[in-house]
């Protein structure tokens, strides 16, 4: 099996080479273009603008302003207590990471005797293998930090590929479709 | 030679061939569900979609299934019963709310509140998000609060915001954490003065933060 | 065209609002293949990639005189050209192009080293892409395949950096699995 990433790359690369449109194609443009009206010359005012310098504007809407501001808050709230480390290291990044919005969050579980406990909900599509969490030095502490933008995420840990637990510091999920219970996030911010 | 190269993914294309005639596929949940399972569900998506509600809590919750290894007939139940409560969040709330809070109003549904609750938090956010006070409802319930008077103590905190609807639902977690009962823990951040908060059995609070 | 291939876009600009029709061309010429790529690839077929692309360079003669920035041709209309194939995106209906859709590439992928692997590869890119939502296969491919930055994504779309951000990030996402999956079959 093809490393995923690896198949994207290439991908990627195939999607950036060139592609040849043709000289007959400028033909029938300048058919089309000779056809119709030539192009309205700027007035005079326009006309001097054309030879300004103008500035590049970037249009933020006020959301954007709102949203950044809200994750400052966030930030500094520290609303999960477990712990929120800015700056910590993130695994790969998942489906609904976004960079300048998201707010490391820790993951904890105790499970000593675990050879390997994963994250699995809502912000990796549940998947199962994509987001391992670490062995600690003692007492069979795993952890994980990962970016989550503002949200509600359900989730829970999955132990040695076979074990559903939920997460003991987290209020629980209270929808409970498939008889493994879940846990439940929430980043505010949003 | 081309014959060879189509027919090398041949399936897939067949496949995709059939789904995109006939109906949209939700990318995520091919090769997760059974094929038999991941045609109901994307036809409650394509429907959900038509009818504007959001469709990643249904392919998460479908996603979730295929994860547990449920059953196609429990998978495909959830994924029904959860359009439900969403198409029930989102006639409450009315129109004009996003995604993430029809998602919340359709998890404080599951926990208790009442449609009427999800108007009136709505109402008197005039405009603002009510995301985080939907998931903080259905927070204060998991923790054994009964579901009126989390969402009575809630709609009466209305006029605050996201960050002090989390500072909120957190202190009252570590007070149960430190052996207070669920509502007496609720009661005193309330009669506390933690913010503007009517006492939830209905008494007006007078208290500004 | 000796020595026109030396002008710059406001040259040619300026050429072509003072009367002289004939220089568009050389603008024409200039960007097609490169905004035929962006058009090809959103939009899946080179037919209707074609006519995204010819809509958008006579718009751009067209209102020739209200471009801003003569000597920024190309990305001024780029800008048009995104427009217009979410226009024609919408219309059409990617699923009615299903047929094998570069047959000139495919063609030269067969005259090629590799050319089982690369004439796969480009047909089942094409499908995993048009299994992506507009939007998001739009953003993925200004980020990811015109490398756009944020600023210029957020200009041209007028959608907000964050949305353009989570819109790359999951038009990322699901065209891996897609081609994971496939990989994998």
């Amino acid at each position: 099996m093809r490393d995923p990433d690896q198949t994207l790359d290439r991908a990627i690369q195939t999607l950036r080479e060139p592609v040849e449109i043709g000289e007959a194609f400028d033909r029938r443009v300048m058919a089309e273009v000779a056809g119709g009206s030539a192009p309205r010359r700027p007035g005079p005012i326009g006309r001097a603008g054309r030879w300004l310098i103008q500035p590049h504007v970037v249009r933020v809407s006020p959301l954007v302003a709102l949203a950044a501001a809200a994750a400052l808050v966030v930030a500094l709230l520290r609303p999960w207590e477990r712990g929120v480390e800015p700056g910590a290291a993130a695994t790969q990044a998942t489906a609904r990471s976004v960079a300048s919005a998201a707010v490391p969050t820790r993951f904890m579980l105790v499970a000593p005797g675990a050879s390997k406990v994963t994250l699995v909900g809502d912000f990796n599509d549940w998947s199962v293998d994509s987001t391992p969490l670490v062995n600690g030095v003692s007492g069979g502490l795993w952890t994980v930090t990962v970016p989550l933008p503002p949200g509600r995420y359900r989730y829970a840990f999955l132990v040695d590929g076979r074990t559903w637990r939920p997460d003991p510091g987290a209020p629980p999920a209270l929808d409970d479709d498939f008889g493994r219970p879940n846990s439940v996030l929430t980043i505010g911010g949003s | 030679m081309l014959r060879r190269v189509i027919c090398g993914s041949g399936v897939l294309l067949a496949l995709a061939l059939a789904g995109g005639v006939a109906q949209a596929q939700e990318p995520r949940l091919v090769g997760r569900l059974s094929d038999a399972a991941r045609a109901q569900v994307d036809t409650i998506l394509e429907s959900a979609r038509r009818d504007g509600l959001p469709s990643e809590p249904l392919v998460d919750r479908a996603l979730e299934g295929a994860s547990k290894r449920a059953p196609d007939a429990l998978i495909v139940a959830a994924v029904r019963r959860l359009v439900e409560e969403l198409g029930a969040a989102r006639d409450a709330l009315g129109s004009g709310v996003s995604d993430a809070e029809i998602a919340a109003g359709a998890s404080a549904l599951r926990a208790g509140a009442r449609p009427d609750d999800l108007a009136q938090l709505r109402a008197r956010r005039a405009g603002r998000s009510v995301t985080v006070a939907e998931a903080v409802l259905t927070d204060l319930v998991a923790l054994g609060i009964p579901p009126d008077t989390a969402a009575a103590a809630v709609l009466a905190m209305a006029e605050t915001d996201d960050a002090a609807y989390l500072a909120f639902r957190r202190n009252v977690e570590r007070d149960v954490a430190l052996g207070a009962t669920p509502v007496a823990a609720l009661m005193s951040r309330v009669a506390g003065g933690e913010t503007a908060v009517a006492d939830p059995t209905g008494r007006p609070g007078p208290r500004k933060p | 065209m000796d020595g026109v291939s030396e002008a710059s876009d406001a040259e040619f600009v300026h050429r072509v609002l003072a009367g002289d029709t004939e220089a568009y061309a050389g603008l024409v010429a200039r960007y097609r293949d490169r905004l035929g790529r962006y058009a090809m690839r959103m939009l899946g077929n080179r037919a209707d990639a074609e006519d995204a692309l010819q809509e958008t360079f006579v718009r751009a003669y067209r209102s020739l005189g209200r471009c801003t920035e003569p000597n920024r041709f190309g990305a001024w209309a780029f800008g048009i050209l995104v427009n217009r194939c979410r226009t024609l995106g919408a219309q059409r209906g990617r699923r009615e192009r299903l047929q094998i859709a570069d047959e000139v590439a495919l063609n030269r992928a067969a005259d090629s080293a590799d050319p089982v692997d690369r004439g796969a590869l480009r047909e089942v890119l094409n499908r995993a892409l048009s299994r992506l939502a507009p939007h998001l296969r739009e953003a993925f491919l200004l980020k990811f395949v015109e490398e756009l930055s944020y600023e210029e994504m957020a200009a041209m779309t007028g959608a907000s950096i964050p949305a353009l951000k989570m819109r790359v990030s999951r038009g990322r996402a699901e065209l891996r699995h897609l081609l994971s999956e496939i990989d994998d079959a």
